[in-house]
């Protein structure tokens, strides 16, 4: 018996795992994945920081660029980041903050009622045009479910942030943490 | 001569003692000019709430170029208060205490050689050295744990993940900040010793005996059930495999005191601080009360002892305080939904005369109080309140009876069944449009006092699952009392304290042989929701310093006939 196996095999092994090992040094140091996606934006109603709903596929069919996270109100880790994200977002558009809808969806709704959702915005120094949206739990699943965010322990969730251009029939989906020129440079690829 | 020179050799030593006790004393006598207690206060303020001592917030650059102010959050969000870290998603947070800074640090689950006196025990104690893993990073000095904090770069010098903000700050404020990291979590908490876990649970003396039993019983079987060692782990932790033996290790049998107050609720304090002289425990499970659970709570909260799933319906309520977990807002919870209910209805709280009806007394005044402070917080006007004297007698009350409610447009009739009269003709009175509330908790789900023709205008709160929804899960929780012969004396006591005993041994698991309080409470916080194991909740949910598990009450009204059912008008949970 040839215990060394199929050089072929071997071969194949070997450029595979080279490839691998070359990878993140071939695309520079990547803290997130950028993909193109198609969504069906459930048609719920979703209420938003001031008690208002919000019916969710309409709003987001939105003229302005949307700027989409998931997000709950005591979030230790992951939220805060995309939240100061956010918050340095509005200030950096200057003006063009009016183009731009931010839009936090709570993944925590029994707890995120439109009064912590309010001083959760408060605290990050959130300018008009970025809403958070709470509401039933049904809701709310069916909303993660389309944008491929369920999870079914929100201590297991992971940072995402998707764009949507006025009119595009598409979503850009990020995977991971963003930085400020991340963040920035995926809008103006999207706001030409 | 001699003698001279004994003097100066004298005074050398004293010199030399006295100098050598300063820098030998691990306490510095001051940080950054304050006090080492001083600087533990300032270095708690910077850690939780991102404040300097100077009051202005803590700056740092998160993510490579993100500004953060340190208001927006904190070193406690990620590291948590206990300082042991926290894995949510894809991120893994790092202990930041002071036990596991100052101590090369192992990957996670590593096998470590045993030090000290079992080193030299050899056998399964050793393994060769090249089994052995290297550490992930040497031990932190002060020095190289304020580069990382201000460079993200670690004292093996590697670059940590762009998520851990790298501060601003100068030597006198980073000094504070390392002073507090150090004392973090360095001793474990009081309650725990090499063999046993010290819990005690709570009970009022004026509870009847067949509620203390039922709340007891339950209990006292799941710790029974802990101890009785299926796997055998004092056996494995003695002689189990050796890349086990941390987590074997970590187990400790269970002991729960009983901790009975007697007389007025003003005595309470000191007697709880008898029991806890006596033993100290690590921790207080359930407990039962009618009263108010402020002494407790207050107790709890003094000596930072986390205090778990209360039986009792007048909790604190509080958004600041940390160690005791609720089951519910209780009475507080149902007025504060009637508020939420009330603007959903309505979709405003403005143009609404809004009056309140209740007896004085706890139940009361904490149902008033919930509608009364949420209904404020969404911008509405303070309710008028007809308020009965705790000492007025049952029956009818003339003087409120003459009220004109005709234009009311919400009346809520937060009455007992002593006040049925009252209730009956105040209900009367309301006008063909007022949407009236009253409280199955008070009305201790006797319903006989709503009348047959108000059945469909009166709406009634009801914390719990509705009554179908508890058979389908109260079947496990009957069950499992069955198997461990305990009467089923009150089904809500023995469903919650099944709940407590189903969540403990992943609490307890999860804090390994870390014996800290905070990281116990902790355990807690990350837990996943539940919808299973609590049989009289519609859902229990967790979170970081969330301190009530119950978020819902149900609004129902009554359906017809004899044994009306009751018919829900909202979801569980209402914003």
């Amino acid at each position: 018996m040839n215990r060394s196996g199929n050089p072929a095999a071997v071969i194949l092994y070997a450029v595979f795992f080279f490839f691998l090992a070359a990878l993140p040094q071939a695309q520079g140091k990547m803290y997130y994945k950028r993909t193109t996606e198609q969504y069906n934006v459930p048609d719920v109603i979703l209420i938003n920081q001031e008690g208002k709903e919000v019916p969710l596929k309409s709003f987001l069919d939105s003229e302005k660029l949307i700027v989409l996270d998931f997000i709950y109100g005591t979030c230790t880790t992951i939220c805060p980041i995309l939240s100061v994200g956010f918050a340095h977002f509005q200030k950096e558009l200057g003006p063009g903050v009016d183009r731009v809808q931010l839009v936090s969806i709570s993944i925590d709704p029994d707890n995120d009622t439109p009064e912590l959702m309010r001083a959760y915005l408060q605290r990050y120094g959130a300018q008009p045009g970025w809403d958070i949206l709470t509401g039933k739990r049904d809701n709310i699943v069916a909303v993660l479910t389309e944008f491929d965010a369920y999870v079914t322990n929100k201590m297991n969730h992971f940072p995402l942030t998707i764009l949507h251009a006025p009119g595009s029939d598409t979503w850009i989906r990020l995977d991971g943490l963003l930085s400020a020129s991340d963040i920035m440079k995926e809008y103006n690829k999207l706001a030409k | 001569m001699l003698r001279m020179h004994f003097q100066w050799l004298l005074i050398l030593l004293a010199l030399v003692l006295s100098t050598g006790s300063a820098f030998s004393s691990d306490e510095p006598l001051t940080v950054s000019g304050y006090t080492p207690d001083e600087a533990l206060k300032f270095g708690e303020r910077m850690y939780r709430e991102g404040i300097l001592p100077s009051g202005k917030s803590m700056k740092a650059i998160v993510m490579g170029d993100i500004p953060v102010d340190g208001r927006m959050f904190t070193c406690d969000d990620c590291h948590q208060r206990s300082g042991l870290g926290s894995l949510e998603g894809t991120v893994i947070t790092w202990p930041t205490n002071g036990k596991e800074l100052y101590q090369p640090r192992r990957r996670t689950g590593a096998y470590r050689p045993p030090t000290g006196k079992r080193a030299k025990e050899g056998g399964r104690g050793t393994l060769p050295k090249y089994y052995q893993m290297e550490n992930v990073r040497p031990a932190y000095t002060d020095s190289s744990l304020a580069r990382l904090l201000r460079s993200g770069i670690d004292s093996a010098g590697r670059k940590l993940d762009p998520i851990m903000p790298l501060f601003r700050m100068g030597k006198k404020n980073m000094d504070i900040l390392i002073h507090y990291l150090k004392n973090l979590s360095v001793d474990l908490s009081p309650g725990v010793d090499d063999t046993t876990l010290h819990f005690a649970t709570v009970i009022s003396a004026e509870v009847p005996e067949r509620e203390k039993q039922a709340m007891l019983s339950v209990l006292q079987a799941h710790i029974d059930a802990h101890n009785s060692q299926t796997r055998h782990q004092e056996r494995r932790s003695a002689s189990g495999p050796f890349y086990k033996t941390e987590m074997h290790q970590a187990y400790r049998r269970l002991d729960l005191a009983v901790w009975e107050l007697q007389g007025s609720e003003e005595s309470w304090r000191d007697q709880l601080e008898d029991y806890y002289k006596k033993q100290p425990v690590f921790a207080l499970l359930g407990g039962i009360s009618t009263g108010s659970w402020q002494p407790i709570h207050t107790f709890s909260e003094d000596h930072k002892i986390p205090c778990l799933f209360p039986v009792t319906d007048l909790p604190v309520l509080s958004a600041t305080d940390w160690y005791t977990l609720y089951f519910s807002k209780g009475y507080y919870q149902e007025g504060e939904s009637v508020a939420k209910n009330v603007r959903a209805v309505m979709g405003s709280t403005k143009n609404s005369s809004v009056v309140q009806v209740f007896r004085q007394g706890k139940p009361g005044i904490a149902l008033a109080e919930g509608f009364r402070q949420a209904w404020a917080g969404m911008g509405g006007a303070t309710p008028r309140e007809l308020v009965i004297e705790a000492k007025a007698p049952a029956g009818g009350q003339p003087a409120l009876e003459q009220e004109d409610l005709s234009g009311v447009s919400v009346l809520l009739l937060w009455l007992g069944q002593e006040d049925e009269t009252t209730f009956r003709r105040l209900a009367g009175q309301a006008g063909p449009n007022t949407m009236m509330f009253t409280s199955a908790s008070l009305l201790e789900n006797n319903f006989s006092t709503i009348p047959d023709d108000l059945r469909d205008t009166i709406h009634i709160t009801y914390p719990y699952s509705l009554p179908d929804e508890v058979q389908k899960r109260g079947f496990v929780v009957k069950r499992w009392l069955q198997t461990r012969n305990i009467p089923l004396t009150n089904f809500t006591t023995q469903a919650k304290m099944y709940f407590l005993g189903w969540m403990l041994p992943g609490a307890l698991k999860s804090m390994r042989s870390e014996f800290y309080r905070d990281y116990f409470v902790e355990g807690f916080d990350m837990m996943t929701d539940q919808d299973y194991a609590i049989a009289v909740y519609r859902r229990l949910t967790f979170g970081p310093g969330q301190r009530y598990a119950s978020k819902g009450c149900y609004i129902v009204k009554l359906g017809k006939g004899p044994d009306p059912g009751l018919l829900p008008v909202n979801d569980w949970v209402t914003y």
